[in-house]
């Protein structure tokens, strides 16, 4: 690896990758040092789609009005849509795929059926009963949640008519839908259809093919994302903060370090239980260890922290690190963004790689499958294997010390409750903070890290931009544990990084400048708090009338840009950093980043340069600012009968 | 409130703005704050519903869409 590049601003993963150097470890950094990006894949001007290829595309040096066709003779610009919609299919499946794991897993709970698993979260039950139409009155919660388990399970094979959260966006957004037609029918439906028309020889008109992108990218963050993060928060209760603490230096030397990667939060839900119970407790400290150090990586980290304060090692460019430490006894995964290498670190050290799902194995790691009738057995089987696994360290142990409070749990319920309180709960405050210029507006950002950009770089460099200028950030996923590594999840960071605007409204609701909103699937949790901005009003009638913005500054899997079309369909102008998959084509690129402005009100832009990013996010917060009229702060007066008077 | 002590900054827009600044209160939560927990029963519940999340529950609200016509 190259000694002189900067990997990462976070210490911690600084000093684990000097150790993995000096130890000869292969890590996804030494990696992406032996493999240069391919310069014709990275702008996705390669077809490979029948065996007549593959056909390479790249633009002619010498003759660069060259036209550029496939054997087949399809354009560029078909080519490059198709690759862009397979993976935003592959994005919107995996986001689709965890939502029917979770249903499944659901309606076994409701049933009685899955081991420790019950219906925490009655409100929140009610809630989505009502929004499934699902008649309450007078009956159990169990009877309320069959039902709902299985008009869920329906969405995601629904062959006519709209998906039912649809009709939670706003009236207006859901007329562009309508419109475009993009609103989607079942989730497996869109995903299907998008696989069939990027077929050899079926859709080739670009515009077309992006469309049906859209319909299978709404049929994410309005269907099968939303479905996860509503039936989690009623199975796991809806979170509402909590302090806990992240970075590698969460692991324990003399304690039984077990850490879950991965995004389902149902093994590692049970996994929080069984490392409480008295008998695992007592094996711990017959192996000599004083105690079991349960800790999360990337998205069910967030999951098990926002619920239960469980300390967070970190995010995705840490997953191999984290075993370099040579302190970690288990480490369980199940779906999405585990790295194959893990299992070559692994073994490396003592430690086990363990995979849980019937849908994801590694070569050469440990499977134990999780069934939720028998979830909780297999979890202290797990930890008991970790146990038994601690005496087997051969190497130093070696833990950074770098660790640091966080604060999460925002749940979009919360966040109306922190504003107005348990009976005038509301997003009024905050509306009004916008409207008085207080808060100038609200970015999203969210995704992931990516080895081609420094580690957490750019989620910090954008986001501290943003809260300078007093716009208040709600993050997810691997931005959000950045955020919590770089202090900003923290009440107090307000003071030290926010505008003044902002840092007022934070210091009077007790709120940090950066909200943590939770794992990739509860970016839904995002379109439902704007669009209760909108419904709240004065804030214009649409998403797209919000001055907001997105981002994924690090992005780099096919999840991320399913979340950043439903978010520019939804109306919201989001800028990725990193890379851009359709620059190998102007039209495709022209259609996202300007034409989507036309019809969907929101847009793509690329600007790997972090800090230009986020000056683009403000230029767009003002430009709406001054569509609403707010160009000048303005305080919201409440009129009395002689200023009534006086207008008369 | 007396003991704080305020410091007057400038916004993004050049607007007089008071912040806490030294004497800001810590705000991390030393335990969960459960605030659902106060909703002991349905009726208390389905209330909650139609007033904190009326956007969706209720038609007791006065939000933009309000003032046109539906979709």
């Amino acid at each position: 690896m190259s000694e002189d590049k900067v990997r990462s601003i976070d210490g911690a993963t600084v000093e684990l990758l000097e150790k993995a150097r000096k130890e000869n470890i292969s890590t996804a950094f030494t990696r992406a040092d032996e493999i240069k990006p391919c310069p014709i894949g990275i702008e996705e001007s390669c077809c490979k789609i029948c065996a007549m290829g593959p056909c390479r595309l790249p633009r002619s040096k010498k003759d660069v009005a060259k036209e550029r066709k496939g054997v087949c003779g399809a354009t560029i610009d078909t080519v490059v849509a198709r690759n862009f919609a397979r993976k935003i299919a592959a994005g919107a499946a995996s986001h689709s795929d965890h939502a029917r794991e979770v249903v499944e897993t659901f309606i076994k709970t409701a049933r009685g059926k899955a081991q420790e698993f019950v219906i925490k979260d009655e409100i929140k039950l009610l809630a989505v009963a009502l929004d499934f139409g699902i008649a309450i009155e007078g009956r159990d919660i169990k009877d309320i949640a069959i039902e709902l388990g299985e008009k869920a399970l329906k969405e995601f094979g629904k062959q006519h008519g709209e998906l039912i959260y649809i009709s939670k966006a706003p009236l207006k957004r859901q007329e562009i839908w309508r419109k475009y037609g993009v609103v989607p029918r079942g989730i497996d439906r869109e995903v299907v259809e998008i696989m069939h028309r990027t077929h050899m020889g079926v859709d080739q008109d670009y515009r077309h093919i992006i469309q049906q992108a859209t319909r299978t990218a709404l049929a994410d963050g309005w269907g099968g994302s939303m479905i996860s993060t509503d039936l989690q928060d009623i199975m796991f209760g809806t979170p509402v903060p909590v302090l806990g603490r992240i970075n590698l230096g969460v692991l324990k030397e003399e304690q039984v370090n077990v850490i879950v990667h991965g995004h389902e939060p149902l093994l590692p839900e049970l996994l929080v239980v069984a490392s409480r119970d008295p008998e695992i407790k007592a094996l711990t400290e017959k192996a000599g260890a004083k105690g079991i150090n349960l800790a999360g990586m990337c998205c069910s980290a967030n999951e098990v922290l926002m619920r239960h304060g469980i300390p967070c090692a970190g995010n995705f460019l840490q997953q191999e690190l984290a075993l370099v430490t040579g302190a970690v006894e288990v480490m369980t995964v199940d779906v999405q963004c585990e790295m194959q290498g893990l299992q070559s670190v692994a073994e490396c050290f003592h430690t086990k790689l363990i995979t849980t799902s019937d849908r994801a194995k590694i070569e050469g790691a440990l499977h134990i499958e999780f069934h939720p009738e028998d979830g909780l057995d297999t979890a202290k089987k797990i930890l008991k294997m970790a146990i038994e696994n601690y005496p087997n360290r051969r190497h130093a142990v070696y833990i950074p010390d770098h660790s640091q409070d966080i604060v999460a749990g925002f749940s979009h319920e919360t966040i109306n409750y922190l504003l107005g309180g348990l009976f005038r709960a509301s997003y009024r405050p905050l509306n009004d903070n916008i409207i008085n210029g207080r808060i100038r507006g609200v970015a999203g950002v969210v995704g992931c890290n990516n080895v081609r950009t420094p580690h957490d770089e750019g989620h910090i460099t954008m986001i501290k931009e943003l809260i300078k200028n007093d716009v208040i950030v709600l993050t997810t996923g691997c931005a959000a544990m950045a955020c919590g590594k770089a202090g900003l999840l923290t009440p107090e960071a307000a003071q030290q990084f926010a505008g003044s605007g902002l840092a007022e409204v934070c210091e009077a609701v007790g709120i940090p400048p950066v909200l943590h909103l939770g794992s990739c699937v509860d970016n839904s949790r995002i379109l439902i708090a704007a669009t209760a901005m909108v419904k709240e009003g004065g804030l214009g009638d649409d998403i797209s009338d919000l001055p907001a913005a997105g981002a994924a500054p690090e992005w780099m899997s096919e999840k991320a840009l399913a979340i950043g079309q439903y978010f520019v369909a939804s109306g919201v102008f989001t800028v990725f950093g990193t890379t851009w998959p359709t620059l190998g084509s102007e039209n495709v690129t022209k259609h996202l980043f300007e034409e989507y402005e036309e019809m969907y009100k929101g847009m793509w832009a690329y600007e790997p340069d972090h800090e230009k990013a986020a000056q683009l996010m403000i230029a767009h917060i003002d430009k709406k600012r001054k569509a609403l009229g707010l160009e000048k702060a303005r305080e919201r007066v409440l009129f009395d009968m002689a200023m009534r008077r006086a207008l008369e | 409130m007396s003991e704080y002590t305020y410091e007057e900054k400038e916004n993004f827009e050049g607007t007089k703005v008071k912040v806490l600044g030294p004497t800001y209160d810590e705000g991390k939560p030393v335990e969960k704050d459960d605030w659902q927990a106060k909703l002991g029963s349905r009726g208390d519940m389905l209330g909650y519903l139609r007033t904190a999340l009326r956007y969706w529950y209720s038609k007791e609200w006065y939000g933009s869409e309000k003032r046109k016509q539906e979709a």
